[in-house]
């Protein structure tokens, strides 16, 4: 019997309408979905609770995406911590701490215009008494030194580029700025060395007892009248040393996290570091200020202690009586600079 | 003047990664720097979303704010750039920028920093336009000879668009009242739609 479908045709046919037939159910699945399949939540246009949160608006963290470049953070596509810490650092640091310099200079200038110089009372006897050793003076001046050049260098990259890049141009000040940062990046890291030395030599005799309690409430005879006796560091002297020591600490630890970023710190861990380094920094040379003058300008007798070593017998009564007194005890009041020398 | 911005669509990024490749090929950016990375949300989940960033030439700059040496400058076309002369490599902008798009090469002492290196939408930088030093310092500038970032010019979908922030608004416009953008004719709540919304708890 002919049939209306020829074998060769059949034959052709064959394959496509096997595929039909397992294709036809799947596809008329797909156009109806079944209740029983639920569908995939997906994130609709516009998302905006999606990118709400990569922009980190309600978290505290911002949520790491995948990318395929490596390195640090190259997966957090919005860093927002990095506006806090600007506005910190423009707004509050930069004219917070040019208005603290200039606080603490006119202060200076207004108590040296008003009090004068602190001239030791009973004139200059000739007779000398030792104060500090040779290894002492290496290592105050060795901090001193480190420490009045790093803070000059950071005060440059601070506030360099208000208070000098409008004098000096782009050129000039880019020259300036490099050999700061090059040079405070490469001597930073010998700070704590220097730190060290002095914390060792100078901490006999820097705990506060309960007698520093007077010398604060008669402010240390600085404005008029007189302190009580004061041993070998005075209480003024033992605060600098406590603040140079807890300062410089966090100094330290902030300036290597900032000096070798190669640990694969974060954006926010160097903006804390950079905050503490300084503001420490900044608070430090303020302070520092008021210790320059003192020893220097602000006191006759006082800058010989740390140069030569030695001081005035009426400088020591006046200043430090409770160590003058066992100095002489023990007899190491000298009648000049000459018994002084062929005693040691 | 032209305000030039970038803008990706996230609806069309497939993470294709080829506006990272050019970029980085017409640039000749420094070995260790990437101007441009993709960066994908909820990867391998429902609502997978990649983006692709480089620098977003911010009309107040974090970057140019913080700079100690005021090394940045904004052209009139809105173009954030900056001078690697004048660069100290402090790392400053790279704290400051949300987008992560100042990056250093790692060729100072102990592999930290180096010039900072930045998209410059194909810009240049203050060297002479289309000169070798400009080339070799802050790669090509198309927008000189009239052309737009290769970035997005390489788009494989265009979804990263570049260019007058009028014209590029005016396109993702017309993208968006295309796909019918509304939460409610979807049937989905926006809870739902939350970045957090497939995590098992």
């Amino acid at each position: 019997m002919p049939s209306l479908v020829s074998n060769s045709m059949l034959q052709k046919m064959f394959i496509p309408l096997l595929l039909l037939a397992f294709l036809l159910p799947i596809t008329a699945s797909a156009a109806t979905p079944s209740q029983d399949v639920a569908l995939a939540p997906d994130v609709p246009s516009p998302g905006s609770e999606l990118w709400r949160a990569v922009r980190r608006a309600d978290t505290n963290q911002p949520p790491t995406g995948v990318t395929q470049i490596k390195g640090v953070e190259r997966g957090i596509l919005i860093n927002s911590a990095g506006e806090d810490w600007r506005n910190f650092r423009m707004e509050m640091l930069v004219p917070t701490g040019g208005l603290g310099f200039g606080l603490v200079v006119a202060a200076l200038v207004l108590f040296y215009l008003i009090r004068g110089r602190i001239r030791i009372d009973g004139g200059w006897s000739g007779k000398v008494v030792p104060r500090f050793s040779i290894n002492h003076r290496v290592a105050h001046w060795s901090l001193a030194i480190l420490f009045l050049y790093l803070g000059l260098t950071g005060l440059i990259m601070l506030f360099g580029r208000f208070a000098l890049l409008p004098v000096m141009g782009p050129e000039a000040f880019s020259v300036l700025a490099t050999i700061s940062l090059v040079s405070h990046n490469w001597l930073g890291p010998l700070f704590p060395f220097a730190l060290i030395g002095v914390v060792a030599l100078f901490m006999k005799g820097n705990g506060y007892t309960f007698k520093d309690i007077g010398w604060f409430l008669k402010g240390g005879g600085m404005f008029g009248g007189h302190a009580p006796p004061s041993d070998f560091y005075n209480a003024g002297e033992k605060t600098w040393f406590w603040l140079a020591i807890f300062g410089g600490i966090v100094i330290t630890i902030s300036g290597y996290i900032l000096d070798f970023p190669i640990f694969g710190q974060t954006r926010e861990v160097m903006e804390v570091a950079h905050i503490a380094h300084a503001v420490s920094a900044v608070g430090l040379l303020i302070a520092s200020f008021g210790h320059i003058y003192i020893g220097t300008a602000g006191m006759e007798g006082s800058i010989q202690s740390m140069t030569k070593g030695y001081v005035d017998e009426n400088w020591a009564k006046e200043h430090h009586s409770i160590w003058y007194d066992e100095m002489k005890a023990s007899g190491k009041v000298y009648s000049d600079v000459e018994s002084l020398k062929k005693s040691n | 003047m032209a305000n030039m911005k970038f803008y990706c669509d996230a609806e069309r990024c497939i993470e294709c990664n080829a506006c990272v490749t050019a970029c980085k090929n017409e640039n000749d950016v420094p070995w260790g720097v990437n101007r441009r990375r993709v960066v994908t949300i909820k990867d391998g989940e429902p609502g997978e979303r990649s983006l692709s960033v480089a620098c977003m030439h911010c009309s107040d700059a974090p970057c140019a704010a913080v700079c100690p040496v005021n090394c940045f400058y904004t052209t009139e076309d809105g173009v954030v750039l900056h001078d690697k002369d004048t660069c100290i490599g402090c790392g400053y902008c790279s704290y400051a920028c949300p987008f992560g798009a100042p990056q250093f090469p790692k060729v100072g002492a102990f592999a930290s920093r180096g010039k900072m290196d930045k998209c410059t939408f194909c810009a240049g930088g203050p060297a002479e336009d289309g000169s070798a030093a400009e080339h070799t310092k802050y790669g090509s500038n198309r927008l000189s000879e009239g052309k737009l970032p290769l970035c997005a010019e390489m788009c494989s979908t265009k979804a990263l668009l570049a260019g007058d922030a009028d014209v590029v608004s005016d396109i993702y416009r017309k993208r968006v009242v295309n796909r019918g953008a509304s939460v409610m004719e979807w049937g989905v709540n926006y809870e739902r739609a939350s970045l957090d919304a497939n995590k098992k708890s």
